[in-house]
């Protein structure tokens, strides 16, 4: 018998052939259309997912906190606070007199102004309330009234409320610190933003797996403490303001510096506002800060550092005499002393001060000159306000912005130079600020360094590490040591003679300074005002060498009788008795 | 010529002896067909979907924990700054001067100083 006939496996075999060409072709089909789909157009689905999926925003940066000395330790006296804004979309809202009634309850304020802004026609976007508290937030959103929403945002908050709002300026509603010291270190303050982008899913969160992911994390702000106590600075404001209001004057600043570093312990500018509420702010001149903004013809303080010019430059002795004729005529102008000065007679150097005789000035800088106002004497003159006592170019100090002042050339200007440097050795013709007058006497009392003045005391990065701002020496030798320690006694003796409502015990503390009374230039030009003078003042506390440096400056009081003694003297002496009871000032041992 | 004679013929020419077991069952060698090879590379390619699917997954499991803990961390930095700014506005200059402890002292002029 042969072989069974295979014509059932040759049908089988032809079936599965059959089969297996049609499941080649439908997977051919499948592949086809993935190829068309996924390279063909690739771009175009690639882009239509990322536009749903692919997230890309700013992470913004922590702003750095300011902080300031209390005593021993720091307090922090601007920080960050995440407040609210809640908002409603008036087409959303469903019953408006129950849930403005919710509104004023939760945030105070009448039921009929929320119901006026939930009920506008055409709008969709309306502000209730802002700053508001997480817990106020919470309690309202608890309702779930549709229509009602809030929005997070970073505000700055001051614990302190206006305490030295003008040395620390505020950030506006960019992000951007305005004036002072958030201005001036913006940069420092204000971190770097990161950045995500990322694909995410549908609640937004990223993907880890996705590649392409880049997520790079903020840098917060560095955070600052400054030279302030917050101690001395209160204390500084009371005094200031009670003082500024006792003389009649619509304004007035004083500073409290340290004149061995440069660093400023207190500021102050009184009128002032609340950087927490700056936008409420009609005068916006109040942003400003005077004491280092504003410049002015100083009057005879300036006199303590014409006095130490001559000493230094060996045209005088402390011990020198002359004779005061009670006024000089020069280019046909007649420089002369209050009436209470006397007439012509003998003076020395302390009565130049004391007295605080306009002729005196102009006869040291005679001094200057060998013994007559001329070049000589005028460059001399010159060189110490501008190259010494750096005059007529700012400090540098962490401020927004700074007044250089003016001071004017030596150069015959054929002009009746000779008057105007007649002038600035009493302080007129030329202008400062307060903390320039500060930052040069403390180089005097100092023995000569001069300090660049300085608002900060250190930064911390956000990983902890603390860098100590150094003093920083400016320059070196602007008078001798011995100048220095002359100045001490000679002021002291100003001190001595004249009244304070509560007198100084001067064989325990150095107490000295030196008044000044600056008539004020025209604003049209042609002279000075009849009736106006300035209020200036500056000296120093400390024992066997000084500790602080004080500046007083008062605008325009109305206060009988001259300016310096009335206005800017009583501030002075209250500033001084104030640091010698509360603050550490160390007494003579010798 | 019989059965029994031809498997003698052949037991002699494979070298084999009297009773021994010739007849041995040796499976016939089979080679896999297109269709098994299609479906055997479908099958793995499957398999190393499914290993890149479940370590995908994974690492976006992860992702989501991630994101949780920078929640977390977030909420918590949110409650120091707020403690922050409390504990601040407790020590303010204002508040401190306006309490009973301080109004019930009196400022003391320093009568001497201890030197060293």
């Amino acid at each position: 018998m042969g072989p069974t006939t295979n014509n059932p496996l040759k049908l089988q075999i032809k079936r599965t052939h059959i089969w297996y060409v049609f499941l080649i072709v439908v997977i051919s089909l499948f592949l086809l259309r993935a190829f068309y789909l996924q390279v063909i157009r690739y771009n175009f689905y690639h882009k239509a997912a990322l536009s749903d999926q692919l997230k890309e925003y700013e992470i913004p940066a922590e702003r750095g906190v300011i902080k300031a000395h209390m005593g021993d330790g720091t307090v922090p006296i601007v920080l960050n606070e995440k407040l609210f804004t809640i908002y409603a979309d008036p087409s959303l809202i469903k019953k408006p007199d129950e849930v403005a009634s919710a509104l004023a309850d939760a945030l105070g304020g009448r039921p009929s102004e929320y119901k006026e802004k939930i009920t506008k026609e055409g709008s969709r976007y309306a502000v209730l309330s802002r700053k508001v508290s997480k817990e106020t937030k919470e309690a309202l959103l608890k309702r779930k009234f549709p229509g009602i929403g809030a929005e997070e945002q970073h505000y700055r908050t001051y614990p302190n409320s206006q305490l030295a709002s003008q040395v620390l300026g505020f950030v506006n509603n960019d992000g951007r610190g305005v004036y002072g010291i958030e201005q001036a270190l913006n940069n420092t303050l204000a971190g770097t933003p990161g950045q995500l982008k990322a694909v995410t899913d549908i609640n937004g969160v990223p993907l880890a797996a996705s590649h392409g992911n880049v997520l790079q994390q903020p840098k917060p702000g560095k955070d600052i403490t400054l030279t302030i106590d917050v101690g001395m600075q209160k204390q500084l404001e009371t005094i200031l303001k009670a003082g500024v209001q006792n003389a009649k004057a619509p304004s007035g600043s004083a500073l409290i510096m340290d004149p061995y570093t440069g660093a400023v312990k207190a500021m102050a500018n009184y009128p002032t506002y609340n950087p927490a509420s700056y936008a409420d702010v009609d005068n916006v001149n109040l942003f400003d800060n005077p004491a280092v903004g504003h410049s002015i013809e100083v009057g005879s303080i300036m006199k303590a550092l014409t006095t130490a010019a001559a000493l230094d430059s060996g045209a005088i002795k402390t011990n020198s005499s002359y004779y005061d004729p009670s006024k000089y005529v020069i280019d046909d102008f007649t420089v002369k002393n209050i009436e209470e000065d006397g007439g012509p007679g003998v003076k020395n150097v302390a009565d130049i001060l004391n007295l605080s005789l306009n002729t005196g000035a102009t006869w040291e800088l005679m001094q200057m000159g060998g013994g007559q106002l001329n070049q000589q004497g005028r460059e001399k003159w010159h060189d110490y306000m501008v190259n010494r006592f750096l005059f007529g170019q700012p400090t540098g100090i962490e401020q927004s912005i700074e007044s250089e002042g003016i001071v004017p050339s030596p150069e015959d200007n054929g002009a009746g130079i000779n008057l105007t440097y007649a002038n600035t050795a009493f302080g007129q013709a030329m202008t400062a600020t307060p903390i320039q007058m500060g930052a040069a006497l403390s180089a005097v009392l100092n023995g000569g360094t001069y300090y660049k003045p300085t608002l900060v005391d250190s930064y911390t990065s956000s990983n902890g590490t603390t860098t100590k701002n150094q003093p920083k020496v400016v320059k070196k030798d602007i008078v001798s040591a011995q100048t220095g320690r002359e100045m001490i006694p000679l002021m002291e003796y100003v001190v001595q003679k004249h009244y304070f409502k509560q007198n100084f015990d001067q064989k325990t503390y150095a107490v000295g300074g030196k008044t000044g009374t600056a008539q004020i230039a025209k604003a049209t030009g042609g002279g000075y005002e009849e009736n106006d003078y300035n209020g200036t003042y500056m000296g120093f506390v400390g024992g066997d060498k000084p500790q602080y440096v004080i500046v007083v400056f008062v605008n325009r009081p109305k206060i009988a009788g001259y300016a310096g003694s009335q206005a800017a003297q009583p501030i002075f002496g209250d500033l001084a008795h104030m640091l010698i009871d509360d603050f550490s000032v160390i007494p003579k041992t010798k | 010529m019989t059965y029994s004679s031809s498997l003698a013929v052949g037991r002699k020419s494979a070298g084999l002896s009297r009773n021994q077991n010739t007849a041995s069952f040796r499976g016939r060698e089979k080679a896999l067909g297109p269709i098994s090879n299609t479906v055997i590379l479908i099958v793995l390619a499957c398999l190393l979907g499914m290993l890149y699917l479940t370590q995908v997954t994974k690492t976006n499991a992860y992702g989501y924990k991630v994101n949780s803990l920078q929640q977390q961390q977030s909420q918590l930095k949110e409650e120091h700054d707020d403690l922050e700014v409390a504990s601040a506005r407790l020590q303010s200059v204002d508040r401190v001067q306006e309490s009973d402890a301080a109004k019930s002292m009196t400022n003391v002029r320093p009568e001497a100083t201890l030197q060293d």
